[in-house]
């Protein structure tokens, strides 16, 4: 590369000082009102309640940073829509080290050490690079553009099931229009940038240095060769340069200064979210704060700082409303439009330099920004939303931490005000004497060992369904037979267990379910025991995640783990000739809580079933709508249910057999939604364990 | 102003229950104890009053005549918003009729001196709907039974109220203060204790109280005090039914050789 070194482009060739200095001006303005929309920000953030987490700076930056660099969040079940965004995010972030690389020369290190080193080779390939970023960039705008245009997703079109079309807040055309405006004025940034390149090149086509390094810019060596052959002389061109320069510097510096108060901000917003994430966000939910002044979040000044920042992060991607099972039925609920109205209502209520009074801090209700308790109610904590969320905006704890507030002061359907009263009285949902919890051991033909009385290897924890529920005993009483018959060392704890809390504390009672933790740690605790294993996936959930926060750890597995170890033992024998068409619905709190996804399945390959998985499966699958103490509060009347939406899923396979399911609470919700979907008699709702049992 | 709102915990019973060896009454291990029902209506309307009343101050004291377990309703009270909690009891109390507990409110009542004093309409366990009406009768208050709504003002020296009558008709009344309401179910909707509220309420004192503060004499009380006993309590026989399964010709069969064995010897 003879003869290039000294190549470079001059920055403001040709501007007038006083042009020059009003360009700086300019600049600077744009950086303080960007420095003080970033303060406005923190200080909003700052007015929320500690979070009470590990900050571990590194890794928590070194985490985000891997999500960021893969994109392997915002990919997931929109796959072209991430592509796009990858495009966009490695061309912006190459285009803003580009600018920051030039500010490092010319304003840094240039006039404070008179170095430079943008020229030459160096300059040639950061020409080349940019403009490959620039057409990254704008491919990416351009299919976001198509996609909003014409794709129209029906996740984009910001309908609220949670509002009117009547009430002052179910008009959402402001973020419509943020969001083209966002797209139009980086797409226009960029695009002038290229012909500025082209103008640049045509204004300066007598100097060989430019001209014949032109083609390492190569979109704007094109577009100069079009411009120059179709007539454009030089002077020309270097008259539109200026104009055009103005044009692309001021439309940037505006982007710059709008950053934290536009939708911009989610570079910076979701990054912080990412980085503060709580990897177990649902599965274990928060503690109250000993401090607290009232339970639950009342205020918004109640949420803390991490979660007014994610409410920030929100880019309305919709993946969250898509997901939600509440939201699939009719219900006034979308994860989004929770999480956007928080965080309207916190832009409106925490952004001025004095907090308003406390009673207009009161995030619960009707007006703008509020959240209704309908909408709160209609939550099943599947956690569908939070683990899709590509910024980890963690929308059950929220919303459960909003329910506690509901719960004191009684504000919940009678139903469900009767059935906690009933757990407090009696130990169990069913309202059902303790001393019949293990009658269902009477029909088997041996005693089942009373872990408290004599150690066993196995400690079974059964809970309320599979002990109570006439239907689901019978599997209760399977399993019991299963594991007897393979010669497992197993015992329960009888009358002396009582409901493990998992739904009690989704619903928001946490003082019953630290009453209901700790007596049955404490009965654990006088228990001698290697292991829990549980057949019910709400059990197995909370003493898994949330017994350790109140001093019980233990080593704990679902029954599909130990039944698939036994299997392959040969301790439990099938014949493996069972030859059904099946489907497996992932239970929430197995699968998407706890990641056991491939022990049910690989039991069903075991027993010769051939195994057609649902469109919704796995990480995806479709809450039964049982979680989060729904099933204890009766569903609308008339309206589609969570579990009837499921079973019209399955039947879309062709000569389904069996519906198999691996948890109590599902059994009953899907054996009651065949005959309300009057599918009756195409296929079955059969447990895991009756289908090993029948091989 | 205060309501004195009298509670009691009733008790309800479990699987399989077996009766004292006296034949009196349940063994206590299969009972499951809780505030009665018709009460947790009675300090419902009189937490409402409180909560309601604009300038008068209005203090509400739940008061139960039980031995120490009922500590644990007498909580649930203070969780539900009553201010204070009495409880009487002396051994000497045990075995006492309604009246002679009405005889230990009455005290209780004109040591407080309140307003009203609501009670429930009756007990879910014993079901006599006594002890409330005998109270006002031992006071010489003017007194109300079974209401389905109440209009009350605090600072009023009287208060409204309706009552449903046989046939569909209501009643509607007034009555000077101070006055003994008896409350019926469905009056209003009892707020729900959140265990917080209860452990919170775990805190407060409860007022203990025996008979020689109330300057109520044994004699007036347990089974000296009461002119009604209880001799026994059981299980009725239950009558025998039985399912008969089968075809039309096998109900028949069974039909008959049941008839024939009822006839004995004669066939």
């Amino acid at each position: 590369m003879a003869g290039t070194d000294t190549v470079t482009r001059v920055l403001f060739e040709d501007f007038a000082p006083g042009a020059v200095r009003l360009f700086y001006a300019l600049g600077y303005s744009a950086i303080a009102v960007f420095l003080y929309g970033a303060y406005a920000q923190l200080r909003k953030y700052r007015r929320g309640a500690p979070a009470g987490i590990a900050l571990n700076l590194l890794p928590r930056f070194e985490s985000m940073v891997a999500i960021l660099l893969s994109h392997r969040m915002i990919k997931r079940r929109d796959r072209s829509a991430g592509e796009a965004h990858r495009l966009i995010f490695y061309g912006f972030v190459l285009l803003f080290l580009g600018t920051a690389t030039i500010t490092l020369d010319y304003d840094i290190l240039g006039p404070l050490f008179g170095v430079h080193f943008w020229h030459g080779a160096f300059y040639l390939w950061f020409s080349l690079v940019l403009d490959v970023a620039g057409v990254m960039l704008a491919g990416g705008l351009l299919y976001m553009m198509y996609r909003r245009g014409w794709l129209k997703p029906p996740k984009l079109d910001y309908a609220r099931p949670d509002r009117a079309p009547t009430d002052p807040d179910y008009d959402r055309s402001y973020y419509r229009r943020e969001d083209w405006a966002f797209l139009w004025t980086l797409l226009i940034i960029a695009l002038t940038g290229y012909v500025l390149e082209a103008l640049r090149l045509v204004w300066l086509q007598s100097r060989a240095d430019v001209w014949d390094t032109r083609w390492w810019s190569p979109v704007g060596a094109a577009l100069a060769q079009a411009l120059h052959s179709a007539g454009l002389s030089d002077a020309a061109a270097g008259l539109l340069r200026w104009d055009l320069w103005w044009f692309h510097g001021l439309l940037a510096l505006l982007f710059i200064a709008l950053i934290p108060s536009t939708k911009v901000k989610h570079i910076v917003t979701a990054m912080g979210s990412l980085m503060f994430r709580d990897p177990q966000a649902a599965q274990r939910l928060p503690r109250e704060r000993a401090d607290a002044p009232h339970p639950g979040v009342q205020y918004i000044t109640d949420f803390n700082w991490k979660q007014l920042l994610s409410l920030d992060a929100c880019t309305k991607c919709g993946r969250c409303h898509e997901a939600c099972p509440a939201r699939a039925v009719g219900a006034p609920l979308s994860p989004r439009d929770v999480i956007l109205s928080l965080r309207e209502f916190a832009n409106r209520t925490l952004s001025s330099a004095q907090l308003p009074a406390q009673a207009e801090l009161d995030v619960h209700g009707k007006a703008p920004g509020q959240v209704a308790m309908e909408t709160l109610w209609s939550c099943r904590s599947c956690m569908a939303c939070v683990e899709v969320c590509p910024v980890a905006i963690e929308h059950v704890p929220i919303i459960v931490q909003m329910r506690r507030k509901l719960v004191e002061e009684g504000a919940m359907d009678p139903q469900l005000r009767k059935t906690l009263q009933t757990i407090h009285k009696t130990g169990n949902s069913f309202g059902e004497s303790r001393r019949k919890r293990a009658a269902w051991t009477r029909t088997l033909g041996f005693p089942v060992k009373d872990a408290r009385k004599e150690p066993v290897d196995v400690l079974w924890f059964v809970g309320d369904y599979a002990s109570f529920d006439p239907r689901n005993q019978k599997v209760t009483a399977g399993f019991a037979n299963l594991l007897h018959d393979a010669g497992v060392d197993f015992g329960i704890l009888h009358d002396g267990e009582s409901n493990a809390g998992n739904d009690v504390r989704r619903v928001g009672e946490e003082g019953l379910y630290e009453v209901r933790a700790e007596g049955n740690i404490n009965t654990l605790a006088a228990a001698t025991f290697n292991s829990i294993v549980t057949t019910d996936p709400h059990p197995y959930n909370t003493i898994r995640n949330e017994y350790p926060d109140f001093g019980g750890s233990y080593q704990i597995e679902h029954y599909t783990t130990l039944l698939l170890k036994l299997m392959r033992q040969g301790c439990v024998s099938v014949s493996g000739k069972l030859n059904l068409r099946v489907t497996f619905h992932d239970p929430c709190h197995l699968g998407r809580f706890n990641k056991g996804y491939d022990a049910p399945r690989e039991i069903l390959k075991l027993l010769g079933c051939e195994l057609i998985e649902m469109g919704r499966c796995r990480a995806n699958s479709f809450c039964c709508g049982a979680g989060g103490g729904r099933i204890w509060i009766p569903d609308p009347v008339g309206a589609e249910k969570p579990a009837q939406n499921r079973i019209r899923e399955a039947d879309r396979i062709d000569g389904l057999q069996v519906f198999v399911v691996s948890c109590p609470k599902d059994l009953t919700m899907f054996e009651d939604a065949l005959k309300t979907s009057g599918l009756e008699g195409k296929f079955v709702v059969r447990e895991l364990i009756e289908l090993v049992r029948e091989a | 102003m205060k309501i004195l709102v009298a509670v009691k915990q009733v008790a309800a019973l479990d699987e399989d229950f077996e009766i004292r060896a006296d034949g009196k009454d349940v063994e206590p291990e299969f009972l499951l104890r809780d505030l009665n029902e018709w009460d947790d209506f009675s300090l419902e309307e009189a937490v409402r009053i409180k909560e309601a009343s604009a300038g008068t101050p209005v203090e509400v004291i739940v008061v139960s005549v039980a031995p120490e377990e009922a500590d644990e309703t007498l909580r649930k009270c203070l969780a539900k918003g009553a201010d204070r909690a009495i409880r009487v009891w002396d051994d000497a109390i045990a075995g006492s009729d309604p009246i002679a507990i009405a005889r230990v409110l009455a005290a209780v009542a004109q040591r407080e001196a309140p307003q009203l004093l609501f009670a429930g309409a009756q007990s879910s366990d014993h079901a006599f709907a006594a002890t409330g009406i005998a109270t006002a009768a031992l006071l010489d208050w003017p007194h109300a039974a079974v209401l389905t709504q109440l209009s009350f003002t605090p600072g009023a020296s009287t208060a409204r109220f309706r009552r449903e009558l046989e046939g569909g008709l209501l009643h509607e009344m007034e009555t000077d203060l101070p006055a003994v309401l008896t409350i019926q179910l469905g009056i209003n909707t009892p707020r729900y204790a959140s265990l917080r509220a209860i452990k919170q309420a775990a805190a407060k004192p409860i007022e203990l109280l025996t008979l020689r503060d109330l300057s109520v004499p044994e004699s007036a009380v347990g089974e000296a005090g009461s002119l009604s006993r209880v001799r026994r309590m059981y299980v009725p026989e239950k009558g025998r039914a039985q399912m008969i399964e089968g075809s039309v010709e096998e109900q028949a069969k069974r039909v008959i050789e049941i008839i024939r064995a009822a006839a004995g010897g004669a066939a």
